[in-house]
């Protein structure tokens, strides 16, 4: 339908609007006007993506000064889930506006890595992201493809063969024909307007003989919706060769993006391991054996660089090749401008220095205790250690891909542990504040086995979104979990325009949510560390479980706190024939660390709960699953949370963060750490809700929910569901509460209750005339 | 790292005893109010001379709300001639007692009202009954035409106690062999009671709905639990029903409007003519007792079938020497009311009344007999109803639309669904 929204009319490709969608574009329209920030939390299932691009879609229809919209998604099915309801978008909308030039079409396409977009038939087939990339540039980059140009001149010159520019490999050169398609049809090369998805674009980059990567990125430049991953925009590492062309009037949208501090601080930390230095010695020892072999061979090269360094010319981006390749890792803003420092300029002195640095990073792993530092007195030891300064190392990034691109290395992938390395080393000399350095010689859950690692862990989210926000004149951040929805600009820093919670108007009550204290001995169960262990807990959950299993039909999923507890408490079930007993009724399948295994076990429970045999899914909160795996419809019509899913509390950098946080932001730890918890568990419960059709029990497994500070940070959408006569239950009662509950969602009902959750076309209209949603309440009956 | 490091700085729970102890009686009131309360005499209501009552219209028009919708799909062509399974499940989840006295108890029970419900409504047609136990079926009765005979064998001191697994693979596998080779003017139908809430089988169930749906099967599924997904899909893909009964009265219902006839596929639509006998019944007397049947019982009081001479003990059914249907004429009419069933009554409201009156007074033969024009009579039992809308309202007032008489909702529900005649139209002639 098409409708006016304050002025603003809206192309939306169904016949219904929901109410929540409809005041969910209402803000999103309002803080667009703004041109500010904000933040919108809407429950899943109510058709969150499709209002989002609809109504961004519309206004940069009516507001040509808008510039792209940028959509940013965690993962590649996301994407392609978004441009698939775009396309629909779009072919609705084209019905009103006509096809063809000046009918206002847009184009939009996803963009991903290489390794998702590579058509080339030999590079495709490698198996990780890096060497896909680094196959890449061995037959892209640019001094392959000038010493392939020179033989072929001097190949025509001499009147000799064929040139072999069309058959890709000239004498033993070996090119991309893809990208040498796309270079020659240079600007000329130009997708028509459309929506494309990754396999789209594969397509057409089959079909033109064009290499997709480097159209999506060519692009890039001419769309009006680009759909790509967090990464793209918030890992400075990455935004910087892809997303700093764009303008400024962009609208950026974050889906689900509950986690997004995450995102933030991991694009800004670093690991180190053991295996990493001595690789990153091995990558040493072979760059001082090409550095002589260079200086032998043309040592006009080195000099060359030598000079451009002297002259300060690398920031000005006048190195030729691999352009898109080695961007800083420091944030845009804290780049220096500055000509790199004497005593590293000559490619000898620079190696010195990194052999230095890196013996000094060994010694430290060296250390058998724990140890967190700030980067201040990191640098403080460096210096007196090994006469390394803060200065130098900022620019350690930089020179080692200046350095690369000068040695002409394609085999990128084989550097990678120089490179963290030097990533490690700018981002220490850069940041004086909000970081900490901290050395773990063992894992804390293996004390026994040595496995020393050093992280640079950013403990400020609101660093690496602080250019997002600055750059972009709206930031739209939006997921169905939230809550506190307060919290989120705080921890990242900013002033939205708009903070929005909604809630889904449903036509029955179709969630349940139940909190269990207690078992039916009347123990209260927990989670809590005193707690955890004692086998009357473990057996209460036990037979929780059991008892489920016999009542609710289907598919029943159960999240534990972590994989730790969740094989203890399997072991314990299976001493004490719980598992058997869980077995007369449902299967059994567990999730594991290995993604394969995962996977399959995900696929034969899904088969199980289609058969009727009925299943049950063993998971844990902060895992592959509980973030990205749907348990809708029969798939999960109960979801456990056993326990509350606190984050590893004795973790270092997590003590070092809420240090920071405490100190920085003035958010208390227990505040942090409850809203983190629940924030997960959320995330998990909220897995089986996928639609208003759909109905499910969430089972809050702790007597810890009853608190009012857990139970406050829930999503709304969650609370008003939370009756007050669930929020204190034993396992029988809650059996009894699920039976009830099934009995009822069981029965047949009204899709059709337009009026009350569905707005049509022509309500939509009288509400507008009568002045918003809340001046006529009962605008829809 | 141990709990006493944890325990020092990040106090993540503070104490447990800040719960407020007001709030979890609140709870847990609320709680009891919600599951635990069955307090059968908050149904009582007193009217103004002191009398208690329980007031019923709620429920009653909750019934005739679904005789109504039965009314309005009359005009819809049904299969007269029924072929149904009765699959009933005794397996591990039949002993529950989320229905009194247990699952099973109650089940039989109401499987026994429905089987002889069953035959009243199709005279013509046939059932048989099977049990789901230890993931296998057991056939209890092949389909036959008595219901005398099906009934006596639902006895749950007989059938012995719930055990294993419910295969719904089975059940069908079972379906598919016994009704595929019944004569195609027949409705083939099955109908489980299904108490578990997962099916294990031997293969595929979704292989079985398929051989189902080409034999024309139509599978129906009454549960008494919760949304089975199988099950759902299986009745979806052949045109069958899904409920799941809320407690034992909605059960009932669920079982119950399956006794009607379903409306007919268009696979089996076409006309077709059937060979049928009309036997006649030979005298009581005990010296004329002869062996009768399959089973050759002796029995005095038995039909003989006119196109082979063979004895049978009952009606309806299907010859055993040369399978013709041997039924008699009061079955056959008996199924003819599907055909062109009583309009439904309306609720009587004061329009209506007065509209009516008008009618009636220009038929001054029948306002001399019956008192009519107060509307205060039901025509049907000459009891008094109440006025419509008048305060304490016992039950519904109803009138039917053509002849304009009042009746009660007892004999509403008489009229529709047994009698199948109006009392009314009848008499006027109307």
């Amino acid at each position: 339908m098409r409708f006016n929204l304050e002025g603003l009319t809206v192309y939306f490709p169904y016949e219904y609007i929901y109410p929540e969608q409809y005041r969910y574009m209402l803000e999103l329209k309002r803080a667009l006007d703004a041109r500010g920030h904000c933040l919108l939390e809407m429950p899943t299932g109510t058709g969150k993506t499709i209002t989002l691009l609809s109504l961004i879609t519309s206004y940069q229809l009516a507001h040509k000064e808008v510039g792209k919209l940028i959509y940013c998604t965690r993962t590649v099915p996301e994407m392609e889930k978004v441009l698939a309801e775009l396309a629909e978008l779009i072919e609705y909308r084209a019905k009103y506006l006509g096809r063809g030039p000046g009918s206002n079409e847009i184009l939009a396409l996803g963009l991903s890595s290489r390794k998702n977009l590579c058509i080339h038939p030999r590079v495709a087939e490698e198996g990780s992201r890096e060497s896909v990339d680094a196959g890449c540039r061995r037959l892209t980059a640019s001094w392959v493809r000038e010493r392939a140009a020179e033989r072929v001149s001097r190949g025509t010159t001499e009147g000799g063969e064929e040139g072999g520019s069309s058959g890709g490999a000239v004498g033993e050169i070996e090119l991309c024909d893809y990208f040498e398609g796309h270079e020659r049809a240079g600007v000329e090369a130009l997708l028509p307007p459309g929506v494309y998805t990754l396999s789209d674009l594969r397509d057409f980059g089959r079909k033109h003989g064009w290499c997709p990567y480097f159209l999506a990125r060519h692009m890039m430049a001419f769309a009006n919706v680009v759909v790509y991953n967090y990464q793209y925009m918030i890992d400075p590492k990455v935004s910087q060769m892809v997303s700093r062309e764009l303008e400024k009037e962009c609208v950026v949208v974050f889906d689900e993006a509950h986690n997004i501090d995450n995102v933030c601080i991991e694009a800004l930390s670093v690991n180190l391991r053991k295996q990493t230095l001595e690789a990153a010695g091995r990558n040493l020892g072979k760059l001082s054996n090409s550095i002589r072999r260079a200086r032998e061979a043309d040592a006009a090269r080195l000099q060359a660089e030598y000079n451009r360094l002297v002259a300060g010319l690398i920031a000005q981006g006048a190195l030729r090749g691999g352009e898109d390749w080695l961007a800083n890792p420091a944030l845009p803003a804290d780049v220096v401008q500055e000509t790199v420092p004497g005593n590293i300029r000559r490619a000898e002195h620079f190696m010195g220095f990194l052999h230095r640095f890196l013996a000094f990073l060994r010694d430290k792993m060296a250390s058998p205790v724990v140890t967190s530092q700030s980067p201040q007195v990191f640098l403080h030891e460096l210096q007196e250690r090994v006469q390394v300064d803060a200065k130098t190392l900022k620019f350690c990034y930089d020179r080692l891909s200046s350095l690369l691109k000068t040695l002409e290395i394609t085999n990128t992938d084989e550097f990678t542990p120089i490179q963290l390395v030097a990533d490690f080393a700018t981002l220490v000399g850069t940041y004086a504040k909000g970081f900490a350095i901290i050395m773990e010689p063992y894992d804390e859950r293996l004390p026994q086995v040595p496995d020393p690692v050093l992280q640079l862990s950013c403990l400020d989210a609101s660093l690496a979104m602080k250019p997002v926000f600055s750059k972009f004149q709206s930031v739209v951040i939006t997921s169905g979990t939230l809550s506190p929805i307060d919290l989120y600009p705080r921890i990242l820093n900013f002033n939205p325009v708009a903070i929005q919670s909604f809630q889904m108007t449903l036509t029955r009550d179709c969630l349940c949510p139940v909190v269990v204290t207690r078992g039916a001995d009347q123990m209260p169960m927990s989670t809590k560390f005193e707690m955890r262990g004692d086998p009357g807990v473990m057996r209460n959950y036990g037979r929780l479980l059991v008892d489920l299993s016999a009542v609710v039909p289907d598919g029943i999923v159960a999240f534990f706190v972590s994989y730790r507890y969740m094989d203890q408490i399997i072991a314990k079930w299976h001493d004490m024939g719980i598992l058997q007993e869980i077995m007369q009724h449902k299967l059994i399948f567990i999730e594991t660390q290995d993604v394969v295994e995962t996977t399959l076990a995900l696929d034969n429970f899904r088969r199980a709960c289609d058969s009727g045999r009925g299943a049950v899914f063993l998971s844990v909160a902060r895992g592959k699953v509980a973030e990205g795996i749907d348990f809708d419809r029969h798939y999960g019509r109960a979801v456990v949370m056993f326990g509350v899913p606190y984050q590893y509390t004795l973790s270092r950098i997590l003590r070092a963060r809420l240090e920071y946080l405490r100190e920085t932001f003035q958010i208390k730890e227990a505040d942090y750490l409850a809203f983190d918890a629940v924030r997960q568990a959320a995330q998990c419960v909220g897995r089986v809700i996928r639609s208003k059709a759909d109905y499910g029990m969430m089972i809050f497994a702790d007597k810890r929910y009853q608190r009012h500070d857990k139970r406050d940070k829930l999503p709304q959408w969650i609370t008003r569901h939370l009756k007050e006569a669930h929020m204190n239950l034993s396992t029988d009662m809650m059996v009894h509460v699920a039976r009830e509950f099934l009995r009822a969602m069981a029965q047949p009902y009204d899709r059709g209750a337009v009026g009350k959750s569905l707005l049509s076309e022509a309500a939509l209209a009288a509400l507008d005339a009568a002045g918003g949603l809340d001046g006529a309440g009962a605008a829809g009956a | 790292m141990s709990a006493v490091d944890r325990a020092d700085d990040l106090e993540l729970d503070g104490d447990d005893d800040d719960i407020d102890e007001h709030e979890l009686r609140r709870q847990e009131e609320a709680y009891q109010r919600q599951y635990e309360n069955e307090q059968t005499w908050d149904q009582l209501q007193e009217d103004e001379f002191g009398n208690l009552f329980v007031d019923k219209t709620a429920e009653q028009r909750a019934r005739r709300k679904r005789l109504l919708s039965a009314a309005q799909s009359a005009r819809i062509r049904k299969g007269m001639i029924r072929y149904l399974l009765l699959v009933v499940d005794m397996s591990r989840a039949a002993s529950a007692q989320d229905l009194r006295p247990n699952r099973l108890a109650c089940i039989l029970g109401l499987c026994r009202s429905f089987i002889r419900e069953f035959f009243d409504q199709n005279p013509l047609s046939q059932l048989g009954i099977a049990i789901m136990r230890n993931g296998l079926v057991e056939k209890l009765t092949d389909l036959s035409g008595s219901p005398e005979a099906q009934v006596a064998k639902l006895d749950a001191g007989k059938l012995g106690s719930p055990a294993g697994d419910a295969s719904l693979q089975n059940a069908l596998d079972l379906s598919v062999s016994l009704l595929r080779s019944l004569p195609p003017y027949g409705h083939r139908e099955l109908l489980v009671v299904f108490s578990a809430l997962a099916t294990c089988d031997p293969g595929n169930v979704l292989d079985s709905a398929k051989a189902c749906k080409a034999n024309n099967i139509r599978v129906s599924v009454v549960g008494v639990a919760a949304e089975v997904y199988v099950c759902r899909r299986i009745t979806e893909e052949t045109g069958g029903t899904y409920g799941v009964a809320l407690n034992e009265t909605h059960l009932e219902q669920l079982l119950l409007a399956h006794s009607s006839p379903p409306p007919a596929t268009s696979a089996q639509a076409k006309a077709e003519l059937v060979r049928m006998g009309f036997p006649q019944r030979s005298t009581e007397e005990a010296s004329s007792a002869v062996f009768v049947g399959l089973e050759a019982r002796l029995l005095s009081g038995n039909y003989t079938c006119p196109r082979c001479k063979a004895r049978v003990p009952e009606l309806p059914c299907e010859c055993h020497i040369c399978g013709l249907t041997l039924i008699s004429s009061p079955h056959l009419a008996r199924s003819y009311h599907h055909l062109f069933p009583v309009p439904p009554y309306h609720e009587d409201s004061k329009e209506r009344a007065e509209e009516a009156a008008g009618v009636l007074i220009r038929q001054p033969a029948m306002r001399d007999e019956v008192p009519t024009s107060t509307g205060s009579y039901c025509f049907g039992c000459l009891r008094e109803v109440s006025q419509p809308g008048a305060a304490g309202q016992l039950h519904l007032t109803l009138r039917c639309g053509r002849c304009k008489q009042v009746f009660c909702f007892e004999c509403d529900a008489y009229v529709h669904e047994q009698l199948h005649n109006c009392p009314g139209c009848e008499f006027g002639g109307t």
